[in-house]
């Protein structure tokens, strides 16, 4: 007797994001995962020895001196340069992928999780923009309660950056769940874009985090291991 | 930063002058700075640790940029701003009794320092500790609390050394910053041994040529300030940013000096905290300062003015604020601004060395008037369809092996060996990036064999895949294995018109990780008994140690219906044993047989 077999609670959710987002106009681009320093960090407004990449604790790898420092990428937004070098403004793009980050673990750390990264350029997108993008996103992604509030905070590559909090209301709690903001003039000249003309939005989410919070995952360990009976852990309904 | 409510009260004081009282509930102070401001990630008692953002730790790891943030989100205006009105020039009049010699102007950006004979040196009054205990500190002495509290109220790292432990040569004493030799020493005032390097920057008795201090970072016990002290030279200094972060990262010695040079606060900062230290050890140590000298060879460039058009704000924040809106916010900065056709010239205070560029003031003005105000819209629709070319060829791919039975794990990218090895490995046993899927789908089933029997069905065995990025000399790429082999092996392509199925998941159920028991049972059913009420009749029996039910067999003979099934018995609190499986067993067959069952 043949049996399906069950996708991974983590590819579903990637799903579900590309489905909300793709109805709002966004394609879905990649990067790798062994990166630059330059377009993980220099290019996007985060230069070394600034105490900003104390944000990052990076896994670096073992190189040849003249070749350039490579890592693993802290996180997807070396994507929106890549992204924006080869294709230009105007676009609206979200980049899945792995991460890494050299800490040590815990039930909500580890060292390698998925976001999934957005970025909205165009001659006329602002924060109100994002504001909106999000609230739909959560409220299509989590349930209709969902509301988005935003809080002030800082990243290199954005300015003004904000914090993102969604309301849950069966929990009647705010979580925080992303970083987000206007994506930094700066950032865009070293993509090559025209920062008079074009300005947009980026955030980065965590897709575990996402998952976690709609399925009630106590644990982040539990998505990297390889253990089939995390597949197993929910009722699954085929669509 | 730990900031004491009551020191940052002071700034408030409402018995003086213009100034008012803080709000008292500490949930109220905690909103106006995580909404305008920064994350509060605690209030206790009188402590607040604020998590100040990197753009702003040059001027706000202080209680004085705290208090002044408060003052803008809350408006309500500073009882007094130590940083508001020009420090005088603080050269007393000679003689000379201190030179102070810079080797390099780049790396030593400002060097205040002053001589202060006949202090006395012994505890600090009880405000001056007690302020310093509230936020964590130790007092030490009033000269060195003297130090620390200024730092901590405005910012500006400071230093206090023994002047008779210095040479003098006629009669003057000479401060070098210089970089350290290869091989040289120092022992630092907690008495750690520090190997130096041409990296590190440190402080010297220029007459000796020994060191006295790593710059930035520590002082050196060679001159320490001991109760014995009567004459000091104290040191209000600015250090490039860069070098006292690579130093403090070399030695391993992260201090409240170091954390906020790295920061780049602005060398004009130096003189204030020169000025109010000097007021502050006549306080609390008497003593009279008898000589100031201030080496400045890269003074900060004067704040150029930031323009930004009453469009640009609305234009980026999609809000509607007035030009009153934007006129009032950097009122409650003190951001000194003009406002000519709608374009506002701003001139930001030294301290503020974040504002640059046009955005870093319209998030001024965004976060200030606050984020709710921004309306939420709705993106243009866009021209044409999203790419969403590759990630469905992915899917595509993935949907087709979960019609083939195989179910996707997803593990980690960290192999014993392989052709990428990290420089700074997490887990040293894994120090290199997969080159193949392989060996993690081969241990990955391994393990899934152990518990198909809890997650699948009896006749049913574990397939498994996993697409992920491995990486070679060649380069990376995106991997697709399965643990046996696929009749038509799937390959990546694009697939711009593929819709990837979606599933809806229910709510996470935990799984236990004790050992789970399986037992098989088989009988021959009555006549009229049909599948659900069987099923009932083992699970009520069963109890909550069954976890899994499913029937595995059916056979009809002579006109009756044989049926097996297959029990997973398993506690979230222990190992369950043989016997009290046993015994459940031993209850089911019981009531299936009073049910008209026979249990073969």
């Amino acid at each position: 007797m043949n049996q399906p077999g069950r996708l991974h609670p983590i590819t579903i959710a990637i799903r579900d994001m590309a489905d909300i987002f793709g109805r709002m106009g966004f394609g879905i681009a990649y990067g790798p995962e062994l990166e630059t320093e330059h377009y993980n960090f220099d290019a996007l407004n985060i230069p070394a020895d600034h105490p900003s990449r104390d944000m990052w604790d990076t896994f670096w790898v073992k190189g040849k001196e003249d070749e350039g420092r490579k890592l693993l990428r802290t996180h997807t937004s070396p994507v929106q340069i890549r992204w924006l070098e080869k294709y230009g403004a105007p676009t609206r793009i979200i980049a899945p992928g792995k991460v890494f980050r050299n800490e040590s673990t815990d039930a909500t750390h580890e060292a390698q999780f998925y976001q999934l990264e957005g970025l909205a350029v165009d001659e006329d997108i602002t924060l109100a923009h994002l504001k909106g993008t999000l609230e739909r996103f959560s409220k299509e992604y989590f349930g209709t309660g969902a509301k988005v509030r935003l809080r002030p905070s800082y990243f290199p590559f954005t300015e003004p950056s904000v914090e993102v909090d969604v309301w849950f209301p069966q929990q009647q709690k705010w979580l925080e769940v992303m970083g987000a903001g206007m994506v930094h003039p700066k950032v865009l000249e070293n993509a090559g874009i025209d920062a008079g003309k074009y300005q947009g939005f980026a955030f980065g989410l965590g897709v575990e985090r996402f998952a976690m919070i709609k399925y009630g995952i106590p644990d982040v360990r539990l998505f990297h291991s390889g253990d089939i009976r995390f597949n197993y852990a929910f009722d699954e309904k085929k669509l | 930063m730990k900031v004491s409510l009551k020191w940052l009260q002071k700034y408030f004081d409402p018995s003086t002058g213009s100034g008012q009282a803080l709000p008292t509930s500490a949930e109220e102070i905690a909103d106006a700075y995580t909404f305008h401001a920064f994350e509060i990630e605690e209030i206790v008692g009188d402590l607040m640790d604020v998590k100040v953002l990197p753009n702003r730790a040059a001027d706000c790891l202080s209680h004085r940029g705290i208090a002044k943030e408060l003052s803008a989100i809350l408006n309500l205006p500073l009882k007094k701003d130590p940083l508001s009105a020009p420090v005088p020039m603080l050269d007393v009049p000679r003689p000379t009794l201190l030179e102070v010699e810079i080797e390099d102007s780049k790396k030593c950006l400002r060097y205040i320092g002053a001589v202060v004979r006949g202090v006395k040196v012994g505890p600090s009054p009880d405000w001056l500790r007690e302020a310093l205990e509230a936020v964590g500190q130790r007092s030490i002495n009033n000269i060195v609390d003297a130090t620390n509290f200024v730092m901590l109220n405005i910012g500006q790292p400071l230093h206090a050394f023994d002047a008779k432990k210095l040479m003098q040569k006629d009669g003057v004493y000479a401060v070098g910053v210089r970089s350290a030799k290869e091989g040289e020493k120092i022992t630092t005032l907690s008495s750690e041994e520090c190997d130096l390097n041409p990296n590190i920057l440190l402080i010297t008795d220029a007459n000796a040529g020994s060191a006295v201090g790593i710059a930035g970072i520590k002082g050196g016990k060679s001159a320490e300030v001991t109760a014995e002290t009567t004459d000091i030279i104290v040191e209000s200094a600015n250090f490039d940013g860069t070098l006292i972060r690579r130093g403090a990262q070399a030695l391993k010695l992260f201090t409240d000096a170091s954390v906020r040079f790295q920061n780049r606060p602005s060398p004009e900062l130096a003189s204030y905290g020169m000025r109010d230290v000097l007021a502050l050890i006549k306080e609390v140590a008497g003593g009279e300062a008898v000589d100031v000298v201030d080496v400045y060879p890269s003074r900060a460039e004067r704040g150029t003015n930031v323009n930004v058009t009453l469009a640009q704000v609305n234009g980026i924040l999609g809000s509607s604020f007035s030009q009153e809106d934007v006129a009032s916010v950097f009122t409650r900065l003190g951001l000194p601004a003009t406002c000519e056709s709608q374009t506002f010239t701003v001139t930001p205070p030294f301290e503020r060395t974040d504002l640059v560029i046009a955005e870093d003031l319209i998030e001024e003005v965004g976060r200030i008037l606050g984020y709710d105000q921004i309306p939420a819209a709705e993106l243009p629709p866009l021209r044409g369809e999203p790419d969403q070319a590759r990630f469905r060829g992915i899917e595509r791919v993935k949907d087709f092996l979960v019609e083939c039975g195989f179910t996707e794990v997803s593990t980690q990218s960290f192999a014993k060996s392989g052709d990428i090895e990290l420089a700074n490995p997490l887990d040293k046993s894994m120090p290199a990036l997969r080159t193949s899927l392989d060996e993690n789908i081969k241990a990955a089933l391994e393990q899934a064999k152990h518990y198909a029997p809890r997650v699948l069905e009896p006749k049913q065995k574990p397939k498994l895949f996993e697409i992920g990025t491995v990486f070679t000399k060649s380069g990376e790429r995106l991997a697709v294995k399965t643990s046996e082999p696929v009749p038509v092996p799937p390959e990546i392509h694009d697939a711009p018109d593929y819709m990837p199925t979606r599933y809806e998941l229910g709510a996470y159920k935990p799984f236990s990780i004790y050992p789970f028991v399986t037992r098989d049972i088989a009988f021959w059913a009555p006549a009229d008994a049909d599948y659900g009420l069987t099923m009932s009749i083992i699970r009520e029996h069963a109890g909550e140690l069954l976890v899994r039910l499913d029937q595995f067999d059916k056979f009809e003979k002579e006109g009756r219906v044989s049926l097996a099934f297959r029990l997973v018995f398993q506690s979230f609190e222990r190992t369950l044993t043989d016997d009290e499986v046993n015994a459940i067993m031993e209850d089911i067959s019981a009531a299936l047989c009073a049910a008209g069952y026979e249990v073969r």
